[in-house]
């Protein structure tokens, strides 16, 4: 049956930024469909709480310290999900963050902006795919999916490691697509949109009331897709980025709300 | 329980195109997930009529409603009069998909009007009547999903096939347009983008293009219908509430390539 699909039992997750937000949903997600998940981030009281909302769920669930722009720490990071499971069939890559330089006019974001912008949402991707890889290859198939952004496919005004870093990911994901295919690796990217993970996030944004469908994503609406991309039910998708967004990148430059009406 | 949301039990499908291999991977996966599933075929077509019939008797086997109905999808009247009846005969509709397909391959220099204009309308306008004879129901119950099946030649460019390409592509901005129009409606508008497929007729059979894409394709096979159907799945289901205008391919990594 189709929905049978979709189980993950036995398969085992490395989140990375799992310790709150989309992470923690994805984490969250993946765990209800069977798979036992490594929980990765910098602050432990974040992972140790996604860890136990992860037991509760009944899977197994290690939390592991880590700064996935360090690459010692992301080897350790992968060594100590092998030494606890013996295996790794998916990697989410969603670490990431959008305060590097955020709002600042180009002239003024420094050397350290920027190299800590692109780390943060690019170069760790690369540390944890080429650490995890060999697993994946030796398994003969597993699935890989970053967290990209709107961000990667439209530029914002005074948004400039961010965008670049994001679109840098989707082109990433694409060719780590074309050169796994053989060896039965999927790797696609999701694309969020606004995806509040505070309070204040969601009063900054509005509510959301910019979006067509008039309001913000809710983080377990992540849960679904990501199952998806890391179930067989998507094993022919691959270097493909899937914007879940209300909308928002459908529309164009007109204002939501302005509806013209042109009779022939 | 996550995997719960992908359910589809209680809601009705209208699987416009039913009877292609495509069309009918589609009808029998929606009524594995629990939808009642109706789906139209060519009336011309006597292959279609037995494909489409073996593809009901499945739904009916999996212990849901479904019928097959013989529609010229190119007439506004019919497209509409379907849509209802499918909407009566199965008490609701939820899922309206929009795969109705008519390859076409010729130089655009020795491509007649008449031709070309017979490929906008089974392609292109076909998917305008379905979604505007949807409306009245979807609308009305503040909830609905649209999913346009189109190819990744309405992304791509490819030789001889000017007409098609252009039609494929009209789905693919439709798809934009008509979500964001629909966005506070509780009808989300999306789209699956199809690559190529071994159980096309026309790819499948000829030896010599099928190997050629077989060198070009990143997993070195064509696609099989049922491997597009988990896509059609997820977007039908309340766990994709959150997208709406997207257009997702399903190709094996084809449009990665440069």
């Amino acid at each position: 049956m189709i929905l049978d699909k979709l189980r993950l039992d036995g398969k085992v997750a490395v989140v990375t930024g799992a310790g709150r937000g989309l992470g923690r949903a994805m984490a969250l997600a993946l765990a209800e469909a069977g798979a036992d998940i490594v929980a990765a981030a910098r602050t432990l009281s974040q992972i140790e709480e996604t860890a136990q909302q992860v037991r509760a769920t009944g899977r197994r669930c290690i939390a592991v310290p880590t700064d996935v722009t360090d690459s010692t720490q992301v080897n350790a990071m992968v060594e100590k999900a092998i030494a606890e499971f013996g295996r790794i069939d998916i990697l989410v890559n969603n670490a990431g963050g959008a305060t590097a330089g955020y709002g600042v006019d180009l002239q003024f974001i420094s050397d350290e902006d920027w190299r800590v912008g692109i780390d943060t949402n690019l170069t760790s991707a690369f540390y944890c795919t080429r650490a995890v890889l060999p697993h994946l290859l030796k398994q003969d198939g597993g699935k890989i999916i970053n967290t990209a952004s709107g961000f990667g496919l439209r530029g914002a005004r005074n948004n400039w490691t961010y965008v670049a870093a994001k679109a840098g990911l989707i082109n990433f994901t694409r060719s780590l697509a074309l050169t796994y295919a053989e060896n039965n690796i999927q790797a696609n990217c999701i694309a969020p949109g606004l995806f509040p993970h505070t309070e204040e996030m969601a009063r900054y944004w509005r509510g959301g009331q910019f979006i067509p469908m008039g309001r913000l994503g809710r983080a377990e609406e992540l849960g679904p897709l990501v199952v998806f991309l890391a179930s067989p039910l998507s094993d022919h998708m691959t270097g493909e980025t899937i914007v879940i967004d209300g909308g928002g990148l459908a529309d164009g430059q007109v204002p939501v709300g302005l509806t013209p009406v042109i009779p022939l | 329980m996550v995997t719960k949301r992908f359910e589809l039990s209680g809601k009705a499908a209208l699987v416009l195109g039913g009877a292609t291999a495509l069309g009918r991977a589609i009808g029998v996966a929606l009524a594995e997930a629990g939808a009642d599933v109706a789906l139209t075929f060519c009336a011309v077509n006597r292959q279609e009529e037995v494909a489409v019939n073996s593809a009901v008797n499945e739904v009916w086997a999996l212990g849901r409603k479904g019928f097959a109905a013989a529609i010229d999808v190119t007439d506004a009247a019919q497209v509409e009069a379907i849509v209802r009846r499918a909407a009566d005969e199965l008490g609701r509709l939820d899922i309206l998909v929009n795969n109705p397909d008519l390859p076409f391959a010729k130089p655009l220099a020795e491509t007649t009007l008449d031709e070309w204009q017979r490929v906008l309308t089974a392609n292109l306008s076909a998917v305008f009547f379905a979604c505007r004879a949807a409306a009245a129901v979807m609308l009305a119950q503040g909830k609905g999903r649209v999913i346009n099946a189109t190819s990744i030649l309405g992304e791509r460019g490819v030789i001889n096939s000017t007409a098609y390409c252009a039609a494929k592509a009209g789905v693919v901005n439709f798809t934009r347009a008509l979500a964001l129009e629909w966005a506070q409606t509780g009808v989300t508008v999306n789209g699956i983008g199809v690559g190529f497929l071994e159980d096309v007729p026309g790819i499948g059979q000829d030896e010599s293009l099928k190997a050629a894409l077989e060198k070009y394709l990143p997993l070195r096979r064509l696609g099989r219908s049922p491997e597009m159907a988990g896509l059609v799945v997820y977007l039908a289901s309340d766990a994709a509430e959150f997208i709406t205008g997207q257009t997702i391919f399903v190709e094996g990594g084809a449009l990665a390539h440069v």
